[in-house]
Order: C-alpha cells, then structure tokens, then sequence
C-alpha cells in the first residue's frame, strides 16, 4: 500500500477513462504496475460545507481502503487493495470485470437469483470478520465468473453489536424490494438460507429477527395488515 | 369529477374539495393548538368533533357547491392517530351513507406525494417527505412507491424542534416562518467532529441530538451548534435523497413536508439536483404540511380506477404502509 497522497495531483486522474459514476464518485480505468486498475475517485459534494465535505471525503476513502484490506485477510471476496490517497479521495484498487448483481437481477434471469444465496454468504463472512458492510446492495456486488466480489465500503465500520449486523440485512432487503420488487421473496429466502449456513442458525436467527424489528420502527412502516383490496 | 376530501391524522383537521377541471375549489383548515406541550390525542379528536361539521360547510362554501354535486368522498385511514383518524372516518362514513356516494379509503403519506407531483407538475420524481413524524425518500417503481431511504430513529423536523426546546430556544419553534434553529445558526460556524450517520440509503439523528446537547453542556457557544447541527442533518439527507437519483436514474426532485419551509435545505437540495443533471422544486409552503385538499385530488384518482370502499369496512389503519398501497393511476395524473 502507497502512501504518499500530499504529492498527488487529482488532474493526473481525471484524464483516465470514466466507466462508471458513482453516487459520489466516479470510477476510472487506468492501470496500476502494469495491470487493469480501477481508480474510485470521490469528488466534491457542492452541498456540503467544505468543512464537512473534505471531511466525508477524506474518512470514506481512509474507512474504504482499510476495510477492504481487512477483509481481504479475511478470505472475504473484495478488489485487492493497490493504493489508497485519502487527502484527494482516491482509492486504487484491483478491476473485476463482470456485471453487477442489480444488473443481472434486472436483466430477467431468474437463474441470478440463486446468486443471493452467496451474497448472504459473504455477508455472513463480512460479520463473523466484525465488519458492519452499511450499504449492503445488490449494486455493491460484482459477479464475475458466477463468484461474487463486495465492493464499497465507504460507510463500513468495525463492530461486533447484533442491532448493526441486522442493519446490513434490512438496508440488503429494502434494496432488493425496491429495485427487485417482483422478485424479491425469492431473492431474500435464497440471501437468508445463504447467511445461516456460513454464521450459523442459532447467530444468525438472532440477527435476522433483529432487522424484522428495525424494519418496524418507522411510522409509515407498519405491520402488513391489509385492510382492503381494490 | 368532483370529490370532498377529509383529513384527520394527526393536529389537523382539513377538508379540501378537488374539481378535476378547475383544480383546488375548496380548503378549509382547522388546526389545534395544544395549549401547553404535547399533543393529547384524546383531546385533539374531540376538538375534531367539535369543528367537522363547520369545516365540511366551509369547504363547500368555497367550492360554490351543493354536497349533492359531490361525486365521492374521500377519507385519510392512516397512519395516524387512533383517536384522530377515528373522527374523521366517523363523519366520511355517515356522509357518503347520508348523501349515498361512494367512500374512498386514501393513504395520508400517499396523498402527500400526490399533491406534491399535482402542484410541481412533475410527472416522475424522487420525492423528499419531510415533518416533524417523517423523513422519507421515496419514489415510484412498479406500481407503487417504494420506500428508498427515511430516518432509523426520529425525523428532521423532530430533531430541530426537540433541540431547540432542551436548549431552550423554543417553542415556538417557528419564528416569521424560519425555525428558531436556523435564526440561531445564522452567525455560526462549523464545528469538527460532530457524528454523520448515513447508512446506506438511511439517516440516523439520534447520536446528533444527543451530541449536541451535551456540547451545550459542556458551554460550547450555541450559534455554532446550531450551525453544524442544521449542516449536518440536511447535508446527510439532501445525501440519501441523491442516491435514490443516482439509483434510479430519476430527473426530478421534489421536496414536501412542514420542513420544506426550509430555505438551506432548498438550497441544498438545488445543488443536489444541479449535480445529478435533474430538476427540482418545492411543493408550495401551504399544501407542505396536512390538508384535506390533498385527500380530495387522491380520492378523485382512486375513484377514476374504482377505488372504493363500503362503510362498514372502512377501518382505520394507524401503521398503513406506503408501499402497501398500488397506483394504478400513477401515469395518468391530472
Ligand atoms: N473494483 C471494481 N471493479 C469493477 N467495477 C467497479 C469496481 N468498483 C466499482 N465499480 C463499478 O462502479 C460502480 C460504483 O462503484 P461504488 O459503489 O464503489 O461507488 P459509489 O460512488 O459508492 O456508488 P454508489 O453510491 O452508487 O453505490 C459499481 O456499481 C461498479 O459497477
Ligand atoms: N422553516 C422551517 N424550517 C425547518 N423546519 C420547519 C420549518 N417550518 C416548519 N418546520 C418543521 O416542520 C414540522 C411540522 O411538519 P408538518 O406540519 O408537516 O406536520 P407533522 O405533523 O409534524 O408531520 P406528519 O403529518 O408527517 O406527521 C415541525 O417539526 C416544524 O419544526
Ligand atoms: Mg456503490
């Protein structure tokens, strides 16, 4: 891991090819020692106070990069970390080509859906390793040759608390159903059956019953209990 | 088309009457005023009782129209309040059983994010729906809405009003139209170190409240506090409002919801919106916050797909969700 980011110049970075843009980053091809590199550069949010904003970049980067190295220890499915500047937000790390789970999700091909049974794995994994994933989608997971790989974890955080677990489930679950609405009990049996048998039934039934009771916190989110059909 | 709308979820009792050709015809507001702290129920829905019948007349008044000329009634059956929302299914069945129309159950949170899209004339949007009891983002994906992203614990509006009163800047919370947080934060700066909790598409403001009461404690001067509370909670959900965008693909913002007064978090949410190449606009002040007149337009919709519902089975639902409920009309909006 390189770290010499006060001699880095953003402007070297944005010349290289824009493959994807991000909610807050975008993310370019390069290379990296001679091989396909991705560089996930997180740009300036006009919104924010600066303060704030070079503050988020800053940490984000640092968290990402940190994590990913971690879990890579952990035998946990994630890019290979190559570099990481978190002063001008830009990590390096390791190309996986392949589509996103979303997109394979939404291409129509019932077939993916047995893949959710590995993203419950690899969450199951990224738990025992004490690492909270906090943005647990279908679109932070690229699939290559039908092996799926967890990137994104900007918003991750070490912790070894159930009710943060059970957040990675609800936020993997509300995103199935809205992105994979007609789909999505298919989705989530293959996901639960997946996490229980990598952390366990006794765990991870702990964990799972936890994410149905955040789910009924909010006010508009209420119990299904309906009341008339049309 | 014409339809009566009643309202009776939480401090406001409303009744809007909705013409399909000429728009907004009828809009009477009734609105208790607690006489000291919070919001006793049982007390509200009997000041409710007290005040349907007047507001019912008003409303028609306004429209220029004989209840005999109405073509459905529409009534909010949650969420809410028990006792509330039971007054106003009590009047809205013993109306459409007297005059003989037809009932038309409408969802309150939906009804808010159609007027929203009715007055911003914007077709396809994410919206905001921001209170003092919500923070949603939501938006349309196969024949519902969906819910995007809202708060783990309490909503923005809860989080200004609740910090202004531990630290002693309210109530009132609302001062010529600005809440007395962004008065204070006026001359402020910003503050390192205070806690951001996003995750995923979720906000989280407990940790923020409870941090910045305790920095009150510890003598930290208030006009920064308040400078960096108000920094943080909007900046971190103008952020989940733009991953739905970036999600989605969406072109269109809006914002609704008593705390879409907001001028920063217009301000903010303009950038935000500039940035994802999408437009945005408020939903104007008056139709923000509870009304009848947005149970009316939701009513008119449901009842062009023949949505209705017999009196006997028009029970309240105080945990109605959101996403429970289809929109088959969702493309043909007026
Ligand atoms: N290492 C990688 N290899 C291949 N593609 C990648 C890699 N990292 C990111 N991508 C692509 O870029 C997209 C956005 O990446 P990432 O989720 O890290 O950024 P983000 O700004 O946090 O996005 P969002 O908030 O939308 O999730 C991914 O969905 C994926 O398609
Ligand atoms: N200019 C403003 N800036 C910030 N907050 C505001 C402003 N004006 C009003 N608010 C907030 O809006 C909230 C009131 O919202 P609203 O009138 O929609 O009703 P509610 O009953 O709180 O919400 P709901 O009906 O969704 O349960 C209060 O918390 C109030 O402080
Ligand atoms: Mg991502």
């Amino acid at each position: 891991m390189v770290l010499f980011d006060d001699i880095i110049k953003i402007e070297n970075f944005l010349k290289l090819q824009l493959i994807k843009r991000g909610a807050e980053s975008e993310i370019r091809l390069g290379d990296f020692l001679n091989t396909k590199a991705i560089y996930k550069i997180r740009v300036k949010k006009r919104y924010m106070h600066d303060d704030l904003d070079n503050y988020l970049r800053y940490e984000r980067t640092r968290r990402e990069a940190k994590i990913l190295a971690t879990a890579y220890a952990s035998n946990i499915n994630v890019p290979k970390l190559y570099a990481v500047y978190p002063s001008v937000g830009i990590i390096i790390m390791e190309y996986i080509e392949g589509n996103t789970l979303k997109d394979l999700l939404l291409s129509n091909h019932e077939k993916y859906i047995t893949f959710s049974y590995y993203a419950g794995r690899e969450l199951a994994k990224i738990h025992k390793a004490n690492i909270i994933h906090n943005d647990y989608t279908t679109s932070n997971i690229i699939v290559r040759n039908d092996k799926l790989f967890i990137i994104d974890f900007g918003l991750s955080v070490y912790s070894t608390n159930i009710e943060d677990k059970a957040v990675d489930i609800h936020l993997y679950k509300r995103a199935v159903e809205s992105t994979h609405a007609s789909i999505s009990n298919k989705i989530m049996k293959e996901f639960y059956k997946g996490y229980l048998d990598e952390i366990g039934e006794e765990t991870g039934n702990k964990i799972i019953k936890r994410a149905k009771e955040i789910e009924l916190r909010g006010r508009y989110v209420g119990e299904r209990r309906t009341v008339w059909k049309s | 088309m014409i339809t009566l709308g009643i309202e009776s979820t939480a401090h406001t009792f409303g009744v809007g009457v909705f013409d399909e050709n000429k728009g907004i015809i009828g809009d009477s507001r009734k609105n208790y005023i607690p006489k000291k702290g919070g919001i006793l129920p049982r007390e509200v829905a009997s000041f409710f009782s007290d005040v349907a019948a007047e507001a019912i007349k008003e409303a028609l008044e306004q429209a220029k129209i004989s209840i005999n000329n109405i073509d459905g009634i529409g009534v909010a059956l949650g969420p809410g309040m028990g006792p509330q929302l039971r007054v106003g299914a009590s009047v809205a069945r013993a109306l459409a059983a007297k005059y003989n129309k037809p009932l038309i159950p409408v969802n309150h949170a939906i009804a808010h994010l159609e007027i929203a899209r009715y007055l911003t004339n914007m077709k396809d949007p994410v919206i905001l729906y921001v209170s003092g009891g919500n923070s949603i983002v939501t938006t349309y994906v196969d024949g519902r809405y969906r819910i995007f992203g809202e708060t783990l614990d309490i909503a923005l509006g809860n989080l200004l009003d609740t910090f202004a009163r531990e630290v002693k800047l309210g109530p009132p919370y609302i001062v010529n139209g600005d809440h007395v947080v962004d008065i204070c934060a006026e001359k402020g700066n910003f503050i390192k170190g205070f806690p951001y909790v996003v995750k995923g598409q979720d906000v989280s403001y407990s940790g923020l409240l409870t941090f910045a009461i305790r920095l009150k404690e510890k003598g930290y001067n208030i006009k920064d506090i308040c400078f960096t509370v108000r920094e943080i909670a909007f900046s971190s959900i103008a952020e989940v409002t733009e991953r739905c965008v970036a999600h989605t693909n969406k072109k269109q913002v809006i914002l609704t919801g008593g705390v879409a007064a907001n001028k920063l978090l217009n301000e903010k949410l303009t950038k935000m919106a500039e940035n994802q190449n999408a437009s945005y606009k408020p939903v104007p002040f008056k139709y923000a916050g509870d009304n009848g007149v947005m149970i009316a337009l939701t009513a008119l919709l449901e009842l062009k797909h023949n949505i209705t519902i017999e009196p006997e089975n028009a029970f309240i639902n105080q945990r109605w969700r959101l996403d429970e409920v289809e929109i088959p009309w969702y493309y043909s909006m007026i």
